[in-house]
């Protein structure tokens, strides 16, 4: 099966390859995993205290079309909102990268890990938020 | 179903048992059912090769070359829906996913969502294999792979044999415990992963031998 043009360029140049540190509080950290295979993509989105996706970063061990999804929505992201990041469907993707039915896995992971990746932003947040408060009451 | 030639009622049997005709596959018929073998998680390896080749026998299209055309063709049907059962049920990795899937459970499933199916201390244990796998492997070494790949293959085993022994009870209870079936599901899920990373040392050595 061949590869689409825009999946070949995304794994000949994977920009956005990398890690952002994990205990920098306004990174957030989506870790997803594909059943159907057995691949696992991690992907991490700095959020500015204005709500505001600084950057994002990708780590991906699978096949083509799940590293090309996993870089692709790194390449989107950064400058969106969260709300317009959370708005990204795996159609868009699976369609930007014009996927055969039997990758559509790969695009739902990349979906799944945005959100998984703000998801543990927001935990954090709040998180701090609580021991702020604590803080306030316990001067 | 009925008999396309004497329409008498047909069950799973590859035969009318009435005229001797070859029957139409029913759907919905198991793997199981097409090799003739009660469902389990334990077949009986021996009743599943001789069940095989004694089909494989009675249904090959080479049988039925001057038959009309419409047992030409069943006899085709039947003998691919065979070689399938046989090649899912004789491994015993395959016939896990397999009931786990006659369960309602498939994990299989192309789109599939990843949330919430494997907990998250599991995969991230997973993306560091990963990493370090990658390591070895930019390093050129690999014996370090091997190593990697010798504790996996043994955890590998120990979950196919939790997903069997979750399987096993799951078919005792009548498929009413909601509890096996997420573990057959868990535990399939993490031979899932570690096969994967198997596959990887292996096609590492290939490059090695290259």
């Amino acid at each position: 099966m061949a590869y689409s043009e825009k999946v070949v360029e995304l794994n000949e140049r994977p920009v956005n390859m990398g890690t952002l540190d994990k205990a920098d509080p306004n990174v957030g950290t989506g870790l997803v995993g594909a059943p159907a295979c057995g691949d696992v993509m991690r992907l991490q989105l700095r959020i500015g205290d204005d709500g505001i996706i600084q950057d994002a970063k990708f780590k991906t061990f699978g096949c083509g079309s799940a590293i090309a999804s996993s870089a692709l929505v790194t390449e989107w992201v950064k400058g969106m909102t969260v709300d317009q990041a959370l708005a990204i469907s795996n159609r868009d993707v699976a369609r930007e990268l014009a996927l055969p039915p039997v990758k559509i896995h790969c695009s739902v992971l990349a979906e799944d890990a945005i959100k998984a990746a703000i998801a543990d932003f927001k935990k954090k947040r709040e998180e701090r938020a609580g021991k702020a408060a604590v803080a306030q009451t316990n001067p | 179903m009925t008999c396309w030639n004497c329409q008498s009622a047909t069950g799973a049997a590859p035969f009318c048992a009435a005229c001797g005709k070859l029957a139409a596959r029913p759907p919905g018929a198991t793997h199981f059912d097409t090799i003739g073998l009660p469902r389990g998680m334990d077949l009986d390896v021996g009743a599943l090769e001789r069940q095989y080749r004694e089909l494989s026998l009675k249904l090959h299209p080479d049988r039925f070359a001057h038959a009309d055309p419409r047992e030409r063709r069943l006899s085709l049907e039947q003998t691919t829906g065979l070689n399938e059962a046989y090649k899912v049920l004789k491994e015993p990795v395959r016939r896990a996913f397999y009931l786990l899937k006659l369960e309602g459970v498939d994990l299989e499933r192309e789109d599939g969502s990843s949330r919430g199916s494997m907990p998250l201390a599991f995969l991230e244990e997973v993306m560091a294999l990963r990493e370090r796998l990658e390591e070895a492997r930019e390093a050129k070494d690999l014996d370090a792979a091997q190593a990697m790949a010798g504790e996996v293959l043994t955890r590998q085993q120990e979950a196919l044999g939790q997903a069997q022994d979750a399987l096993r009870a799951r078919l005792a209870s009548g498929g009413t415990d909601a509890d096996a079936l997420q573990r057959a599901g868990l535990a399939l899920g993490r031979v899932r992963y570690f096969t994967r990373f198997l596959e990887e040392v292996a096609a590492m050595e290939e490059e090695a031998l290259g």
